[in-house]
């Protein structure tokens, strides 16, 4: 119960906080940065519990509860929230932004924090559903918190299509429901996920089908997939950097997060193959058109913002890969969140000396700031899939597991199109590193604290990489426990 | 009294879809604002009579808050906008009057087919207007995908948030209560922000043709 109010309670206090000082106080900023710290500890302190095998419960009719998938998904969202405090506007005194901004990041971000967790450690797949819907309210707040004639643009496409397409997994929901009341009558706890588990086998499979596709449009244009993803490189380029390292990094995962959910009572109820099939369909297009769409980026946040949605389409293939998949699936999406929330803070760092997104107008970074530039290099090694860091392992258990699972051929195309990505990416970086900066560019590294965190995701993307420690691993393995049953 | 009950639910259900296709020949956005406006309330009457026959106080409840929200809140919002803008008018949709109507003929006989399954499975007396909640909610997703105006949008959007409601009432009488609640709240906080993002399409465009959104390609 306390875990659970030390995960949940935290960003709404700081929410709240932020909302009542008013201008805005630099006080506010370092408390809501501590407050940020408290959902981390109680999502490490439920990981340690899911180890001991306790799934832990609270509420009335269990509203809460965290099994090892919830417990993954809280620590990503927790530690990338938490980033995106330290390093968001309000702490620094040259961050370029104005106070009011500062307060609306302040309490939007932490609010949007709130929803993430809620998302992924409520039982009931209604409120599960009404968390993710209030993610694109809370979140396309801070998208044009600099108001120019793009973000506007870029925050209008994202809350249309982004509450049109969750309204969609409503109907998938409510389809879903349908068919378990006409099973067993109305029940309070009938949207339960382990009830709905539990009563899958004897549910209709046509129903629960359609249901299903419902779903997966609906969850899969919050997630990034082709091609319902028209919006994600707009608002993630569009936005205050921090709220993309949360967009991107986490977002992406909870919708996945809610696919996989579904995923496992439609397979209960009629096997795996007709969700398999599906979500390769749509992972396939969605590496297709990210792999080229790489090539022609000339801006760098929609350059990161396209690899994201290639990383959501390899997410969601492993999914269709069976029990090995699973586990290579859930790896690859704590690396990515962890390395792509790193790169769009980088990112962030570089826009605000630059002065601009393009990728052509920012040369000699090596030279400009050298640190930043060695991270971000890093961590384009790390999103290209290259050894020693996570996403290689992630990639390559993928690989193993499509091949294992008989479809060569599909790995075939699927390595093929990570080499394109592969290519375009290195180019871009190259482009940025070298050559001569712009006259007017300071040099030097400005507030270096600031890649104190960022350097600690470096390290989480070696460790898993070259490691894969147990306790990750032991979760992960729950994970492919509880989807598969 | 189920065959009474039964053929209420169609009528309303049939009311609601014809509301919703006004969006289609009609041009300006008041007549939009009208058309949104009674179909809440048809929907409203529909929870109302459901749970008039399926003796459910909750229903009550959640019918109050529809008219609530749907048929004063929302509506009342709406009209401020239009008249902050004058007599908005939606001149040029992507797809003409005489298309779009064929196209939500075929979108409706499409979502017969789709329901064929649900309403084979239902017993309840409601079950004959699942397809017409799920052709609104199919015609509401055309509007939103063919028309320009930034409001007619966010019209299009909460109606087919009513097809969604409706398709609850009829399939399942209704979801649980503490979702049905949160989705009110999503739905009135989307709405605002909607809203307030019109305004600033407004100042920064100066007009709320989503036509000319095109900055950001690639």
């Amino acid at each position: 119960m306390i875990v659970f109010a030390l995960l949940l309670l935290p960003p709404l206090l700081a929410a709240v906080l932020a909302a009542l000082v008013r201008p805005y106080r630099p006080f506010v900023g370092w408390v809501t940065a501590l407050l940020s710290l408290a959902p981390l500890g109680a999502a490490v302190a439920l990981w340690a519990r899911a180890l001991q095998g306790d799934v832990l419960t609270a509420g009335p009719g269990e509203f809460l509860r965290a099994d090892g998938l919830s417990v993954l998904l809280a620590l990503c969202v927790s530690f990338v929230a938490g980033l995106a405090a330290w390093l968001g506007p309000g702490l620094a005194a040259e961050d370029g932004y104005h106070d009011p901004e500062r307060r609306s990041y302040r309490v939007y971000s932490n609010l949007f924090a709130f929803t993430m967790l809620l998302a992924v450690t409520t039982h009931n797949v209604g409120v599960m559903w009404v968390a993710i819907e209030a993610t694109t309210i809370t979140s396309a707040m801070l998208v044009p918190l600099h108001v120019t004639k793009a973000s506007v643009e870029a925050s209008w496409k994202y809350i249309l299509i982004g509450s049109v397409g969750i309204a969609l997994a409503f109907v998938g929901t409510v389809l879903g429901y349908f068919d378990f009341v006409n099973l067993a009558g109305e029940q309070a706890s009938a949207l339960n996920w382990t009830v709905l588990v539990a009563s899958a086998p004897s549910l209709h499979a046509e129903v629960l089908k359609l249901a299903f596709v419902f779903i997966l449009i609906g969850y899969g244009t919050k997630a990034g997939l082709a091609p319902m993803h028209t919006w994600l490189p707009d608002a993630h380029s569009e936005s205050p950097s921090p709220l993309s390292a949360m967009m991107s990094g986490v977002l992406l995962g909870v919708a996945i997060y809610a696919i996989v959910r579904w995923k496992t009572v439609v397979d209960a109820a009629v096997g795996p193959a007709f969700t398999d099939r599906l979500l390769i369909a749509l992972s396939l297009v969605s590496l297709v058109i990210s792999a080229f769409s790489l090539i022609a980026q000339r801006n760098y946040k929609r350059m990161l913002a396209y690899s994201s949605i290639e990383h959501t389409g390899l997410t969601c293939l492993g999914l269709a890969l069976g029990p090995l998949g699973v586990f290579a699936a859930m790896l690859h999406m704590v690396n990515h969140a962890v390395a792509k929330s790193m790169m769009f803070l980088l990112a962030g760092r570089v826009q605000q000396r630059y002065q601009t997104t393009g990728i052509a107008q920012v040369a000699g970074l090596a030279r400009v700031m050298p640190v930043t530039a060695g991270f971000f290099a890093a961590g384009m090694f790390a999103i290209v899939g290259l050894p020693p860091f996570g996403l290689f392992i992630s990639e390559f258990a993928l690989v193993r597991a499509g091949f294992a699972a008989g479809r060569g051929w599909l790995m075939g195309l699927v390595l093929l199109l990570l080499v394109v990505a592969f290519v375009a990416l290195v180019r871009h970086l190259n482009r940025m590193l070298y050559g001569a900066p712009p006259d007017a560019t300071p040099i030097g590294e400005r507030e270096p604290w600031a890649l104190v965190p960022l350097g600690l995701c470096l390290l989480i993307l070696l460790a898993l990489g070259l490691l894969l420690p147990s306790p990750v691993s032991q979760l992960l393995d729950q994970v492919v426990e509880i989807t598969t049953q | 009294m189920n065959s009474v009950f039964s053929q209420m639910a169609v009528l309303g259900s049939s009311l609601t879809l014809i509301f919703g296709l006004i969006l289609l020949w009609r041009r300006s956005v008041h007549a939009y604002v009208t058309a949104f406006l009674w179909q809440s309330l048809v929907l409203a009457g529909v929870v109302a009579t459901v749970a008039y026959f399926h003796r459910d106080p909750e229903l009550y409840f959640v019918a109050a808050l529809l008219l609530l929200l749907k048929g004063l809140v929302i509506p009342r919002l709406l009209r401020r906008m239009e008249q902050r803008y004058g007599a908005e008018r939606e001149l040029q949709p992507y797809v003409n009057t005489a298309t779009s109507l064929l196209i939500s003929g075929l979108l409706v006989l499409f979502a017969y087919a789709l329901a064929r399954p649900l309403v084979a499975l239902s017993q309840l007396p409601t079950r004959a207007g699942i397809p017409l909640a799920l052709g609104l909610i199919f015609v509401s997703l055309f509007v939103i995908a063919s028309r320009k105006k930034a409001l007619t949008q966010v019209i299009g959007f909460l109606m087919l948030e009513n097809g969604i409601a409706l398709l609850a009432v009829l399939g399942t009488y209704g979801i649980p209560l503490v979702v049905e609640i949160g989705v009110f709240l999503d739905l009135l906080l989307g709405f605002i922000v909607m809203q307030i993002f019109i305004y600033r399409i407004r100042e920064t465009f100066e007009s709320s043709d989503v036509d000319q959104l095109g900055r950001l390609r690639h």
